[in-house]
C-alpha cells in the first residue's frame, strides 16, 4: 500500500518518497523565502550617514576648557581659526565625573589649556571626543588664558527639527535619531549630554543647536519629553564660532504631529 | 520488546533536521550581512547584529507557525512537526541575541537600570505612533522565553500536558506583540513599502492556512452516528478501515481510534498523552499503534504504552455484526484489557 510506506516515524531512518519529495519541496521554498527576506530587509534600510565614531582608537587634542555652559576644548584648527569640541563621558554619561579628579587639585578648570586623549566622533563639520578614563586629562598649562570665545546675540527664532543626543547623532549609533532611537537619545541627554537640535537652513544645509535652559543653564531632563519627535522649537539664539546655542522655556516646544526623522535624514 | 520501541533521544533525523536549522540561520545572517555590507556600508556593527538577528527571529516564527497546520492538511509535512522544539528553540536564541543587543545598546551604560530604562525612557504609552515598541518586544521575549525554558519533555510531563500546551500556545501571544513591535517601532521610521507588504504578506498567509485548516477539522468533528436499542453507535464497515490503520469517529467523550490490525479490530481514544497527537491518524507498527506526531506508542488491546513506558489511554469496547462495526461509546479506564474483536473471514 503506497500510504503505509509514506507513514514516517522519526526515530526510524526511513522516509517513504512521497514525503521526501514535499520536504524537499518545503526546503527549497524556505531557501527561496530567506534570500528573498535577506533582499527586502538589507536593501530597504535608510541609507546611513557617513558619521564617525573612532571606536578603540585614540586621539589627543589641546586647547582651551570652557563650559557655556556645556563642556568643550577650543581648539585651533588653522591659523586664528577655531573649533569648539564637545566633551563627553564614556556611555551614556557627560565628561564631569572624569573632571572630578582634576577639579579636586583646586584649580578652576574654565580657560586652562588641557590635553585630552579619547575617541573622536564627527560628522558634517561637527566633532565631539569621548573621554573614558580620568587619567587621560591633563593640564597642559597653568596660566590662566582669557581667550574664551563669545556669544553673540541672535534674536528670538523658531526652528522646526528634532531634538537628539549629539553622541549618538554625529556618529556612535546609526541611526542616531528618531523613534527606533529615541530611547537611548532620553539616557543619554538624561546622563548629561547637551542635548542639540537638529534642523535644516532655508537652503536645505544641516544646521545644528545647542540647547540650553532661559537663563543659559544646562536642560536635561526637563528636555526629556521631547527628544527624537519633529518638533517646533522657539527661543534665543547665540552664535558661538562654529556652535550655535538656543536659550529656551520647554513651555515654547511644540511637538509636531509628523512622520518620524523627517528633519534630519 | 525489541529496540526499536526505545525512545532514541539523538537519532538520525533529528541531527539531519538541526544541521538544516543552523545551515539556514548561518545563510540568512550571511546573505542580510553581505547585502548590507555591499549596499548600506555605513551602517555600524551594532545595527547589523541588531537588525540581522531580529529579521531572523521573525522571519523563523512565520516558519515555525505555519509547520501546524501545514501537517494538518498534509500528513507527508510530519517530519517537520517532528524536531520543530529545536527550531523554536533556535528561534528564541535569535531573538535574544536581538533583545539583548538591543537592551545593551539603547538602555546600558546610563544613568539608570537598563530594564527599567526600557519601560520608561519613553513614557508615550497613550500614543500610538510615539508607543514604546520596545516593550512590546521584550513581552514577547519573556514568552519565547518561557517557551524554550519548558520544551523538554520532562517539563511536558511535570507541567501537565495541558498546562503545557496552554504555555505553549502563548506562542500567538508573542506573534502578535512582535507584529505590532515592528509595526510601531521599526516601521514608523524605516518606512518602506516593501517590507510593510512582506510583513502583511506573512501574517495574511499564517492567517489563511490556520482558517482552512480550522474550517477541515471543524467539518471532521461534525458526524452523527446511528444508534441502535443496545446504545451502541453504529460506526462503519469493517472494509472501510485499512489493515493496520485506523478510523477516527467523534463521540461526547472526545475522539476514538478504531484499528484494524492482524484480523482484529480495537478501539482507543484517539488523544495522545504526549502532546495530544491524533492517534487514529497513525499505524501500527511491530503490533503497537504509533503516534504520527513523535511516534509515542499504545497497544492496541488495552492502549498501553509498551514498558518501561507508562502512558495509559482510554480504551473502549467493540462489537462486529455482519461485517459492520459498533462502538461502545462508554469509555473504559486508561489502560483497561478490552478483548480485540477477531474478524471472520
Ligand atoms: C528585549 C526585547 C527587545 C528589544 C529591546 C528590541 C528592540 C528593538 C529595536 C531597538 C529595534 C529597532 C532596531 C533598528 O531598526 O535599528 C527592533 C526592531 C525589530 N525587532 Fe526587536 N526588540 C526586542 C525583542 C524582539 C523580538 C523577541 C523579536 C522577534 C522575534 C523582535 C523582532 C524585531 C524585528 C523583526 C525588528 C525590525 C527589524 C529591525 O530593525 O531589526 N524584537 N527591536
Ligand atoms: S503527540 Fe507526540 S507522540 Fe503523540
Amino acid at each position: 500500500m503506497r500510504e503505509d510506506k509514506e507513514f514516517y516515524v522519526g526515530y526510524f531512518d526511513e522516509m517513504g518518497p512521497n514525503t521526501k519529495r514535499n520536504i524537499k519541496g518545503f526546503i527549497v521554498l524556505v531557501v527561496l523565502i530567506v534570500v528573498f527576506c535577506a533582499m527586502v530587509f538589507g536593501l530597504s534600510q535608510r541609507p546611513f550617514a557617513n558619521s564617525t565614531f573612532e571606536f578603540g582608537s585614540d586621539t589627543e587634542i589641546t586647547g582651551i576648557y570652557h563650559e557655556m555652559p556645556y563642556p568643550m576644548l577650543r581648539v585651533e584648527v588653522a591659523e586664528n581659526e577655531y573649533k569648539n569640541i564637545v566633551l563627553l563621558g564614556f556611555g551614556k554619561s557627560s565628561i564631569n565625573p572624569f573632571l572630578k579628579k582634576i577639579r579636586r587639585k583646586g584649580t578652576r578648570l574654565t580657560g586652562k589649556i588641557l590635553t585630552i586623549k579619547g575617541n573622536l566622533i564627527y560628522y558634517n563639520g561637527k566633532t565631539l571626543i569621548q573621554l573614558t578614563d580620568e587619567e587621560n586629562v591633563s593640564i597642559k598649562n597653568q596660566l590662566f588664558v582669557s581667550e574664551l570665545p563669545i556669544k553673540d546675540e541672535m534674536g528670538r527664532v523658531s526652528f522646526m527639527g528634532e531634538i537628539v543626543d549629539p553622541k549618538c547623532y554625529f556618529g556612535v549609533m546609526k541611526p542616531g535619531y528618531g523613534k527606533i532611537h529615541r530611547s537611548c537619545a532620553v539616557r543619554c541627554i538624561s546622563g548629561g549630554i547637551p542635548p542639540v537640535l537638529a534642523t535644516k537652513d532655508n537652503e536645505g544645509n544641516d544646521r545644528y543647536v545647542l540647547l540650553t535652559d532661559s537663563s543659559g543653564n544646562p536642560i536635561n531632563e526637563a528636555i526629556l519629553n521631547y527628544i527624537g519627535k519633529p518638533a517646533k522649537v522657539t527661543g534665543h539664539l547665540e552664535r558661538m564660532e562654529d556652535w550655535d546655542f538656543l536659550r529656551l522655556n520647554t513651555g515654547d516646544i511644540e511637538v509636531l504631529d509628523q512622520e518620524s526623522g523627517i528633519y534630519v535624514q | 520488546m525489541g529496540l526499536d520501541y526505545q525512545f532514541v533521544l539523538w537519532n538520525r533525523n533529528k541531527k539531519r533536521y538541526d544541521i538544516i536549522i543552523v545551515f539556514g540561520m548561518l545563510f540568512y545572517l550571511f546573505l542580510f550581512t553581505g547585502l548590507t555590507l555591499i549596499f548600506k556600508s555605513q551602517t555600524t556593527m551594532e545595527t547589523l547584529l541588531i537588525r540581522a538577528f531580529g529579521t531572523l527571529a521573525l522571519l523563523m516564527l512565520h516558519i515555525i507557525l505555519a509547520i501546524g497546520p501545514l501537517c494538518r492538511l498534509n500528513t507527508a509535512f510530519l517530519p517537520l512537526l517532528y524536531n520543530r522544539r529545536h527550531l523554536g528553540v533556535s528561534m528564541f536564541l535569535a531573538a535574544l541575541v536581538h533583545g539583548g543587543f538591543s537592551l545593551f545598546q539603547f538602555h546600558a551604560l546610563g544613568n539608570t537600570n537598563p530594564i527599567y530604562s526600557l519601560f520608561t525612557s519613553n513614557m508615550d504609552y497613550g500614543s500610538l505612533t510615539n508607543f514604546p515598541f520596545q516593550v512590546m518586544g521584550f513581552f514577547a521575549l519573556l514568552i519565547l522565553f518561557a517557551m524554550a525554558a519548558t520544551s523538554h519533555d520532562f517539563y511536558l510531563k511535570n507541567l501537565s500536558p495541558k498546562i503545557w500546551k496552554g504555555l505553549h500556545l502563548m506562542v500567538y501571544i508573542a506573534y502578535v506583540f512582535i507584529l505590532f513591535h515592528v509595526f510601531l517601532g521599526a516601521f514608523q521610521q524605516e518606512t518602506s513599502v516593501l517590507t510593510v507588504s512582506f510583513m502583511g504578506l506573512g501574517f495574511l498567509s499564517l492567517v489563511t492556512l490556520h482558517i482552512i485548516t480550522g474550517i477541515r477539522e471543524a467539518g471532521k468533528e461534525k458526524q452523527e452516528y446511528e444508534i441502535n436499542v443496545d446504545q451502541w453507535l453504529k460506526v462503519c464497515h469493517v472494509s472501510d478501515i485499512k489493515t493496520n490503520r485506523a478510523k477516527i469517529c467523534t463521540i461526547d467523550n472526545g475522539p476514538v481510534a478504531i484499528y484494524k490490525y492482524d484480523g482484529k479490530i480495537s478501539a482507543i481514544h484517539n488523544t495522545c498523552k504526549h502532546q495530544g497527537g491524533p492517534l487514529g491518524e497513525g499505524k501500527v507498527i511491530d503490533g503497537c499503534i504509533t503516534c504520527p506526531w513523535h511516534g509515542y506508542q499504545y497497544l492496541p488491546h488495552n492502549g498501553q504504552s509498551p514498558p518501561p513506558f507508562t502512558d495509559k489511554v482510554q480504551t473502549y469496547q467493540l462489537k462486529l455484526e455482519k461485517g459492520i462495526i459498533y462502538l461502545n461509546p462508554r469509555a473504559l479506564q486508561e489502560g483497561t484489557y478490552v478483548e480485540p474483536i477477531q474478524i471472520e473471514k
